[in-house]
């Protein structure tokens, strides 16, 4: 009777993180239309777009209007501070890439009005109030990729 | 448009399985064809198959036809999968239904399954960041307990309702899950259980919240008249109504008052030509204690910024204005996406048939309605089903 092979092989276990993994889009101009609302974030302005046709204020910032299909947006800024709608703690089941920050506060700020999901950082969640003032603050990837959460005014 | 009638289903077991993708599938498949007599695979014109990530928690794509081939279905006239995340399963259903409803099909499966327990349960949550718009808000760790748990702090603060109030629907629906053997969680629990066990997000404590959990199940379909072939105590499909408004926080019509919900359930009580006083059961999305709170509120069986007290209250019992969740809810029977609305769908056609444990039977009940919420709340969907045929 023939032996039958026996062959160990490895399992990749290490691979860079894939881009469609870590939550943070691709923002220059060789991959979105929206490229100018980074651009406006790493001079330190929360922007979003506007429809010069209807004058409808539009979240998430679009390149075409949805209310009247227009495309002539323009850039409007949105301020730097916003007051806490809601907020909790995530303190179980965060996803990968973001376990390491646990517990981590996460809040509904109205903003220039609008209502924005965001991350609340330097505080804890005992810090914070419902209705209390919040403002801008920039996160920088290693790859220069930027976003926006917020902190305690005060 | 044909009536519809729903002859038979099967389901595994839903909780941590100790089985693949796969293995739940050709589970509760045998299950279905098993319920119902005279009933071949090869009969099966259509197959809709809800599945909510295959592609992210098994890596698998092209879903549909693997459930056809580990059934022996051989489709002729539709086979497609749906997704609308927690409410996929109902789409199959709805899918279904309007095959035969048009005439197209004579004979339509709608099967549900998910397998959500993986290795690294970090990797299953990061499955769960994506459901919300993920380049503006699951960017944030906003996943479904932290927009909850936000969506009862503003609950609270603005109406007053209390996490005693919450509490009491996780003890309700694990009461009732409690009697049920295709239940995740089969043990009764108190108010004080559910202060104990861990905090999610605040204000919400793990029993606050349903499971992650593996299962599948399936139910068979055909127009009405041919309902006799199969059993003389089929169920049938009166109406229902979906909608969705917005996707982003931002464009959410509010954190507190579900109108697209509202108008699902007005859309749902005129295709079905019933009123909210013909529902006997109640099968509502207690992905979480405050979403149920907010749908007796939304249904109307009590007034806006009421349902913490319609709970305290004894209401949403059997014997109370509805019975709401008694096959346990997802609270109680776990919430394996794909699959949640197909069990729902199997519970009441049992309840109908008398074919539940007495502590879970809604005696004589003639109208029922399922609903599944999707998303941060923003799609809500609604089947409503009968006894006789209306």
């Amino acid at each position: 009777m023939n032996e039958v092979k026996n062959e160990k092989i490895k399992r990749q276990e290490t691979i860079k993180l894939p881009y469609m993994l870590d939550f943070y889009p691709l923002e220059d101009e060789k991959n979105t239309r929206i490229s100018s609302f980074f651009e406006n974030l790493k001079q330190g302005r929360l922007t979003t777009t506007k429809c010069k046709k209807c004058g409808k204020l539009l979240w998430p910032p679009r390149i075409v209007c949805p209310s009247c299909l227009s495309n002539e947006l323009e850039w409007v800024d949105l301020g730097s501070e916003g007051e806490l709608y809601a907020f909790t703690e995530m303190k179980l089941g965060a996803p990968l890439g973001f376990v390491q920050d646990l517990p981590f506060c996460i809040g509904i700020v109205k903003i220039g009005g609008l209502y924005l999901s965001a991350r609340i950082d330097d505080a804890t969640y005992g810090d914070l109030k419902i209705a209390m003032k919040v403002r801008l603050k920039i996160i920088k990837l290693d790859d220069g990729r930027v976003f926006y959460r917020f902190m305690p005014s005060s | 448009m044909r009536k519809v009638a729903i002859v038979g289903g099967g389901a595994t077991r839903a909780g941590k399985r100790e089985a693949t993708w796969r293995d739940l599938v050709q589970e509760a498949g045998k299950q279905m064809f098993e319920s119902v007599a005279n009933l071949s695979p090869k009969d099966v014109d259509a197959l809709v198959v809800g599945a909510a990530q295959p592609e992210r928690f098994v890596f698998q794509a092209h879903v549909a036809p693997m459930v056809a081939e580990c059934l022996g279905i051989v489709p002729k006239k539709v086979i497609a999968r749906t997704e609308l995340m927690c409410a996929s399963g109902q789409v199959a259903i709805r899918y279904a239904w309007a095959c035969i409803a048009s005439g197209m099909v004579d004979l339509a499966v709608a099967f549900g399954v998910e397998k959500m327990f993986m290795p690294d349960m970090a990797e299953a949550q990061t499955n769960m960041t994506c459901v919300l718009d993920r380049e503006w808000d699951g960017i944030n760790g906003l996943s479904a307990p932290p927009f909850f748990a936000m969506t009862a702090q503003r609950h609270m603060l603005e109406y007053g309702t209390t996490k005693e109030q919450m509490a009491r629907v996780s003890v309700k629906n694990h009461h009732y899950s409690s009697m049920n053997p295709l239940a995740q969680f089969q043990k009764e629990i108190t108010v004080e259980d559910v202060f104990k066990s861990p905090v999610v997000a605040p204000p919400l404590n793990l029993f606050d919240c349903s499971g992650i959990t593996d299962g599948a199940a399936g139910i068979v379909l055909v127009p009405a008249e041919d309902a006799e072939k199969y059993t003389d105590t089929p169920m049938y499909i009166i109406g229902g109504g979906q909608a969705n408004v917005g996707n982003a926080i931002n464009n959410l019509a509010s954190l507190t008052e579900w109108v697209p919900l509202k108008m699902a359930v007005d859309e749902t009580l005129k295709t079905a030509k019933i009123t909210l006083d013909d529902v006997d059961i109640a099968e509502l999305h207690d992905c979480f204690t405050i979403s149920e709170i907010m749908e007796y509120e939304a249904f109307g069986w009590c007034k806006k910024g009421e349902g913490g007290k319609f709970v305290e209250d004894g209401e949403p019992y059997i014997g109370g204005k509805v019975a709401v969740n008694p096959r346990g809810g997802l609270l109680g029977c776990g919430h394996p996406l794909g699959a949640t609305a197909i069990l729902q769908a199997i519970d009441i056609f049992q309840q109908f048939r008398g074919e539940v444990p007495k502590g879970r039977l809604v005696d004589g009940a003639e109208i029922a309605v399922a609903h599944n919420l999707s998303g941060p709340a923003n799609v809500h969907s609604i089947v409503a089903y009968s006894r006789s045929l209306r």
